[in-house]
């Protein structure tokens, strides 16, 4: 077959273009690299969250949101940075003192004066009256005041005077500070959050319209959205800030860019085109990155746990002696090392670790403790012919990290009692939550990050009747709904401590959860930055951040 | 039929195909297991609150009232509102329309450049190791995940020498503004062409760098097609009578093969560019994620996901106008490039 003979080679001019366009794009990359670095009062931040649906505290009710309201606005106290979140670790912030009624049942808070918000109208006990009564009449359906209950439990507010601000509730709360330390009670600046707006939702290209917080380290200036999805932010230092002279926040500006994934923002880290990365980065990558020079990894407690639940509609789920053998089936340790490489940290309690009140509940049943499971099985009619046959669901469309690996190390775990069979089953986030209001699933993974940081928060929504009732797992017992309704109303700490001591044997006993795993937390920042602080509180503290260079 | 009346044509029957399309869909969508009502509540479980919100999104009425109520506000330019931020389906679509068509548009000249001159190199050098190593190039280019295809350049180009950075559109603060004149603002949204109208060339340089490893990704990615083709279209019109012809009248080799044989060979490659193109203003997913580029891709994904309803007829509202639109421009564009071939 014959072809065209080809002329001989390329031509001087075209190897003269080529030269010059390399060149150009060469030089041109390099001296737009040098543009990419960051001046000592900047720090970038990336980040694979976003805001899910806005900076309203009436409405946000997502990790992300509640982070740019702290960096944003403030509350009546903060929690000490580093603590462990205990009676004693609340902080003043835009209240200097506090006092509740020995009946636990009026809390007085006394004012910072000499605050203003940012359109110089001066902070006073109206903002604060303002802001939580709106949060409980727009009392949006997706929104922290229903979700946690504000109404419930606040009955009035009172504002004697300017400075003065008294709160009235419907029973002794003992974690009401906390509920003031989160950010669905940060005070909002009336003026940007009318009481008939249901939402005050993300304005293109207007910051100050998008918010309503003010009285924070740091102003909004700058929050981008391109289909629906944030893609850049920027705070800016709040002069006005009352702690401004303090040297707070540390860092003048900080820009938040957001990244697809966990790989897009290891990579962006890695390369160093971001001063900070933080949530998420997989396990696999923090190993990986603990080794290189030129990243640094910080570490802290987690507050996020994840655990079984039981659907005791479905038999024999329903028996409790059933329910404690699959939780002496678990092996704990093996997911921790397994699938977070040790980044986690095995539970017994659904208390945290590190929390005040927290107990080891669950350890009297063991790890794969195997002869138990035998033992404790074959009492109900199962064995090595006859299994107990398990389907075991778990999430599959990335709503929790690594939940089909956490499922896979379960059903081994389960498998090798040698008288447990386990199915697995996968759905995605929107089929998992029809199926949990369905009560379809026998044996379910769930996550839980904290509305507030105090073992409330972890004991109420998941074991009092009411409060647990969005899980359906049909659990009810009288004798705990009443332990938890004394907890929450006990004020003095000790008591309160012996309270949970018993939830938590009771819950051992009863097993209708499982406690697994607590993730750990952890940021990778270059090793120019300073002042990140990971604790209980899951806060992350933009205004504590700084840098030592560029 | 004149070009004119065709065009017409082609437009007006775009319509009737959205209508089955987006018929379709409605329907489809809200068979799909999952209740978009109850993400709202993470944690919220109150019957009453759940209805409420149910009744707000209008999902308590029958199915052809919602299903006439929304194909009305269609027709009136409305796609509704998205079911998890409530922000219109139109304005998210539109926003990040500019990015995918930037990206679109130098992905497919990196494709055709560097599929068209390889295919050519393989057709002059045929059955030799350099035509054996090229073909087997198409096919490895086109086989490789195209995700691992950017995380290569991005671990070489990003981290590894520093060159170009690995994710996003652009430094922050940098976007360009347009053309601003007279309180007038002329922008496109295509972050080259509106720091040329701006007069800034070190945001025209940012914009390409950060382009450029996503570009590339692509263009490599689908180059692979464009080189078969090319290859296989100049095969043929290289042993065809009119080149051999051509051949014979003593015409230089350099004309005969680009005069002759590319340019007849490009017709088919001019369609599937047209094809290719639709396709990726729908959204390139993999690598919209890779490199976190804010376009539509993950858009559909992520409704899916959160089953918003109204923001997946949107999108594909979006999708079938772009692809009749661009079905409709190749062809008209064919009528010119061949004469023989009239509309």
């Amino acid at each position: 077959m014959q072809t065209t003979r080809a002329s001989k080679g390329i031509s001087n001019t075209t190897k003269i273009i080529i030269a010059l366009v390399v060149v150009i794009l060469i030089l041109g990359s390099y001296f737009g690299y040098q543009m990419l670095t960051h001046p000592i009062d900047t720090i970038v931040m990336g980040t694979t969250d976003s805001v899910q649906s806005s900076l309203d505290p009436s409405d946000a009710y997502d990790f992300f949101g509640w982070e740019i309201i702290q960096a944003t606005g403030c509350g009546l106290v903060d929690i000490r940075p580093g603590s462990q979140a205990g009676p004693n670790d609340f902080v003043p912030a835009l209240a200097t003192s506090w006092s509740s009624s020995p009946d636990g049942l009026t809390w007085t808070f006394t004012l910072r004066r000499g605050v203003k918000f940012s359109d110089g109208t001066g902070f006073t006990s109206y903002a604060v009256k303002y802001s939580i009564q709106r949060g409980i009449e727009i009392a949006n359906p997706d929104g922290p005041f229903l979700g946690i209950g504000y109404g419930d439990i606040i009955n009035s507010i009172e504002t004697p005077d300017d400075y003065t601000v008294v709160f009235h509730l419907n029973f002794p709360f003992a974690p009401f500070l906390s509920l003031m330390a989160c950010p669905a009670s940060y005070v909002v600046n009336p003026n940007y959050a009318p009481m008939q707006y249901f939402r005050i939702n993300y304005t293109e290209g207007n910051a100050r319209a998008s918010s309503p917080m003010d009285l924070g380290p740091y102003i909004l200036t700058k929050w981008t959205r391109v289909a629906g999805k944030d893609v850049e932010m920027r705070l800016d230092a709040n002069p006005d800030h009352w702690n401004a002279t303090g040297g707070y926040p540390k860092t003048k500006h900080i820009i938040i860019k957001f990244y697809s994934d966990a790989t897009a923002l290891r990579m962006a880290i890695d390369a160093g085109e971001i001063d900070v990365a933080f949530r998420q980065i997989t396990a696999t990558d923090v190993k990986d990155l603990q080794k290189k020079t030129n990243v640094k990894v910080w570490q802290g407690v987690g507050a996020f746990i994840q655990y079984l639940v039981f659907q005791e509609k479905i038999k024999p789920f329903d028996d409790p002696r059933v329910r404690q053998a699959i939780a002496a089936a678990v092996n704990r340790t093996a997911i921790t090392s397994t699938v977070f490489l040790g980044l986690a940290q095995p539970l017994y309690s659904m208390v945290p670790n590190g929390m005040a009140g927290h107990q080891d509940a669950f350890k009297q049943l063991g790890d794969a403790n195997y002869d138990f499971v035998r033992r404790t099985l074959r009492d109900v009619g199962y064995d090595e012919n006859h299994k107990l046959v398990v389907d075991l669901w778990y999430e599959s469309s990335g709503h929790y990290a690594s939940s089909p690996d956490i499922a896979a190390v379960l059903k081994s775990s389960l498998e090798a009692s040698g008288v447990i069979t386990v199915n697995l089953h996968g759905a995605d986030w929107p089929t998992y939550r029809s199926n949990m209001r369905a009560e379809s699933m026998a044996v379910y993974i769930l996550g839980w990050y904290p509305d507030y940081v105090d073992p409330d928060n972890y004991v109420y929504p998941f074991l009092h009747s009411s409060g647990g009732s969005w899980l359906h797992d049909n659990y009810a017992s009288q004798a705990m709904d009443q332990l938890v309704e004394e907890s929450r109303s006990e004020t003095d700490a000790v008591m309160r401590n012996q309270l949970y001591a018993q939830i938590q044997t009771k819950l051992a006993a009863d097993a209708p959860l499982v406690p697994l795993f607590q993730s750990s937390a952890w940021a990778v920042t270059r090793p120019v930055v300073e002042g990140v602080v990971l604790d209980i509180t899951q806060n992350w503290r933009h205004w504590l951040l700084y840098k030592t260079g560029g | 039929m004149g070009s004119g009346s065709y065009i017409a044509t082609r437009i007006l029957m775009t319509i009737p195909t959205i209508v089955l399309l987006l018929t379709f869909i409605f329907f489809f969508v809200r068979v799909l297991p999952g209740d978009p009502v109850l993400l709202h509540f993470e944690k919220q479980a109150r019957p009453e609150v759940i209805e409420s919100l149910r009744h707000q999104l209008g999902f308590d009425r029958p199915i052809l009232d919602q299903y006439l109520d929304y194909m009305l506000g269609v027709i009136r330019g409305d796609l509704g509102k998205s079911m998890e931020d409530f922000s219109p389906v139109s304005e998210q679509v539109l926003s990040a329309f500019p990015a995918t068509l930037e990206l679109s548009i130098f992905s497919m000249i990196i494709a055709v450049i560097v599929g068209v001159l390889l295919g050519v190199v393989a057709s002059r050098s045929y059955n030799s190791s350099a035509d054996h190593f090229l073909r087997f190039f198409g096919v490895a280019v086109y086989a490789t995940p195209i995700f691992f295809i950017g995380m290569l350049l991005q671990l070489l180009f990003g981290i590894g020498l520093h060159l170009f950075p690995t994710g996003g559109r652009m430094y922050p603060g940098m976007e360009p503004c347009g053309l601003s004149f007279g309180g007038t603002t002329i922008r496109t949204g295509l972050y080259t062409i509106d720091s040329i109208l701006e007069g800034n060339p070190v945001k025209f340089i940012l914009a390409l760098e950060y382009l450029f490893l996503p570009s590339v990704t692509l263009g490599l990615y689908l180059s692979g097609i464009f080189l078969r083709l090319t290859r296989s279209n100049m095969l043929d019109t290289l042993f065809a009578e009119f080149t051999i012809a051509a051949k014979a009248r003593g015409l230089k080799a350099k004309t005969v093969m680009y005069s002759y044989a590319l340019r007849n060979a490009l017709l088919p490659i001019f369609t599937m560019m047209g094809l290719e193109f639709a396709a990726l203003l729908g959204g390139a997913v993999l690598t919209e994620t890779t490199f976190s580029w804010p376009g539509l891709g993950r858009y559909l994904v992520q409704r899916i996901a959160f089953r918003d309803y109204t923001a997946i007829q949107g999108a594909v509202v979006y999708f079938a106008l772009v692809v009749s639109l661009t079905s409709l421009v190749v062809d008209v564009a064919y009528s010119y490039l061949d004469p023989r071939i009239r509309v």
